[in-house]
């Protein structure tokens, strides 16, 4: 039974995401050229940014250039990854106002499911791959190994991390489904997020508490980087975990909640 | 004049209709500030000066930019897109008045919402994090800052009408914008200081309408352009060049407008 509803979550997503792929070639393939080289020239501004501090600075919060490359190219591969899986948050007002997501309730399959995973956008995947090279190209600047056990410990971490997000992104889409704000309140967690292509050390130590054990920013890009320049203990990441079902698990009673808050005026 | 009031009153109304939408929109442009002061305040917070700027320096630029992003880049013609891609641009082109003064007054209203959110945020951020901040006391370079400023918001204002007015030959609005965007923030030196960059590339900028958004009112203002007039003139001359295209590609574009949706 568990494994035909994972089936069924399975077919209903490679079938929404293929006909994004329609989409994107059948009306926008100029458009497609340009979103990428725009992400690309962005991520080489950021890097360009901390290369003119570093090239003067010398450390930042004791990482040199190398070491503070590396937290922006995993931090960018996380954050993308977030993009590339959850893009249905940015249409959810739309889907509140217009009562497309009345139909979502209607669905034998979870409407959080609709919400969130509906949208994802082909272009991100094209980039996924470029991005994990830009992480490889990174780590072997910094002149630490690439051993087997940092990748597996990077990839549990990647797994908590986006557990994380995927809490705090169903904590946004109550708040949309109660009060129709979303836009917003997205963007501020990205530019919340943001704060986590730096070494989190940078803001102090009651900020970097916040942005470790209240979000999980500290988890897309410093620890997995402190793991790698063996300045952090990988039993701590049992903390996270609980972490991470406690706040999945807040997060989900407010949004059941929320929906029964939930008045259908739109539609 | 009566009916331009009407549409800045009801643009304002429009912007405090959601107003956990509005709170959020102004607590976003604080976290703006806050990623690069802290990043500066690692850097630079213990003394000492990098490219010629010391923590004051590089803090009153950061405050700068703040304040002048929500002045310059609020907004509400970065709608036009969608505009005309609804059909929605038929009824202001149907109300007797002129389609650019509609544009207009509707971003005179954002920054007008902007600038009084301002007034409450700027003692806020001064309060709680202490940033040090330079006070320009020269009446000259202060009425040299405002007239950048100006430039600035026209610039601004005729980049959003030509990258909207996309949306009269091509359906896809957003990636053309996203490209702007992305260019924009490194350009206009929202990210850091432009001087920062190595010569050549600097050269290069300055040929672009960008560094007039934020960069160069801002160096005016600290007293540190040393070509400040000339970078005057630089900043009105591509105001005119952009309100001149502004105007052919409206021409044309409204030929091809379809008002489809409606």
């Amino acid at each position: 039974m568990q494994k035909n509803i994972f089936k069924a979550y399975w077919r209903v997503w490679s079938k929404l995401t293929a006909q994004q792929f329609q989409q994107q070639i059948a009306n926008s393939r100029g458009a497609a050229v340009l979103f990428i080289f725009s992400k690309l020239f962005r991520l080489s501004t950021s890097f360009l940014f901390i290369w003119v501090i570093m090239d003067r600075a010398k450390l930042i919060a004791g990482y040199n250039l190398a070491q503070a490359i590396f937290i922006l190219a995993l931090f960018n591969l996380l954050s993308s990854m977030t993009q590339l899986f959850m893009r249905g948050i940015y249409m959810f007002r739309q889907k509140l106002v217009d009562g497309t997501f009345d139909f979502y309730l209607l669905n034998p399959l979870s409407e959080l499911f609709y919400s969130l995973f509906s949208y994802t956008d082909p272009l991100d995947l094209i980039l996924f791959l470029p991005y994990v090279g830009i992480v490889v190209w990174a780590w072997v600047a910094t002149g630490y190994p690439i051993a087997l056990m940092s990748i597996l410990l990077i990839f549990i971490i990647m797994i908590i991390a986006e557990a994380l997000i995927l809490a705090w992104h169903i904590f946004i889409l109550s708040i949309g489904v109660r009060y129709l704000e979303v836009d917003n309140t997205i963007m501020l967690y990205r530019d919340l997020e943001k704060m986590a292509a730096m070494p989190i050390e940078i803001y102090g130590k009651y900020g970097s508490a916040v942005l470790t054990y209240i979000f999980p920013f500290a988890l897309m890009a410093t620890i997995p980087a402190r793991i790698v320049f063996g300045l952090y203990n990988p039993l701590l990441l049992f903390v996270f975990i609980l972490l991470a079902i406690v706040q999945l698990k807040l997060s989900l009673r407010y949004w059941k909640r929320s929906l029964l808050k939930y008045s259908s005026a739109s539609s | 004049m009566k009916k331009y009031l009407s549409i800045f009153t009801i643009t304002l109304q429009e912007i405090f209709a959601y107003r956990l939408n509005m709170i959020m929109w102004r607590v976003r442009q604080i976290f703006v500030f806050l990623i690069p002061f802290f990043i500066w305040k690692a850097v630079l917070g213990q003394g000492g000066s990098i490219y010629g700027y010391s923590f004051v320096g590089i803090m009153t630029y950061l405050f700068g930019t703040t304040v002048l992003r929500s002045l310059v880049m609020g907004s509400r013609t970065i709608d036009l897109g969608w505009m005309i891609n609804s059909g929605y641009l038929t009824i202001p082109l149907m109300r007797p008045i002129n389609i650019f003064s509609f544009f207009f007054i509707r971003d005179l209203a954002d920054k007008l919402f902007n600038l009084s959110f301002i007034i409450f945020e700027i003692p806020l951020i001064l309060i709680i994090f202490h940033p040090p901040v330079f006070l320009q006391e020269n009446l000259l370079i202060i009425g040299a800052t405002l007239l950048s400023v100006i430039f600035a918001i026209l610039i601004y204002f005729f980049i959003n009408i030509i990258f909207g007015g996309v949306a009269f030959w091509s359906r896809d609005v957003w990636a053309p914008r996203f490209l702007l965007m992305v260019i924009m923030e490194f350009a206009a030196g929202a990210m850091f200081p432009l001087d920062m960059l190595p010569e050549i590339w600097q050269k290069v900028i300055y040929f672009t309408p960008f560094p007039y958004l934020l960069f160069v009112p801002l160096k005016i203002y600290l007293g540190t352009d040393l070509s400040s007039l000339l970078h005057l003139f630089a900043g009105f001359g591509w105001a005119l060049i952009l309100g001149y295209l502004c105007k052919i590609l409206w021409k044309k574009g409204i030929r091809s407008y379809e008002a489809e949706g409606r």
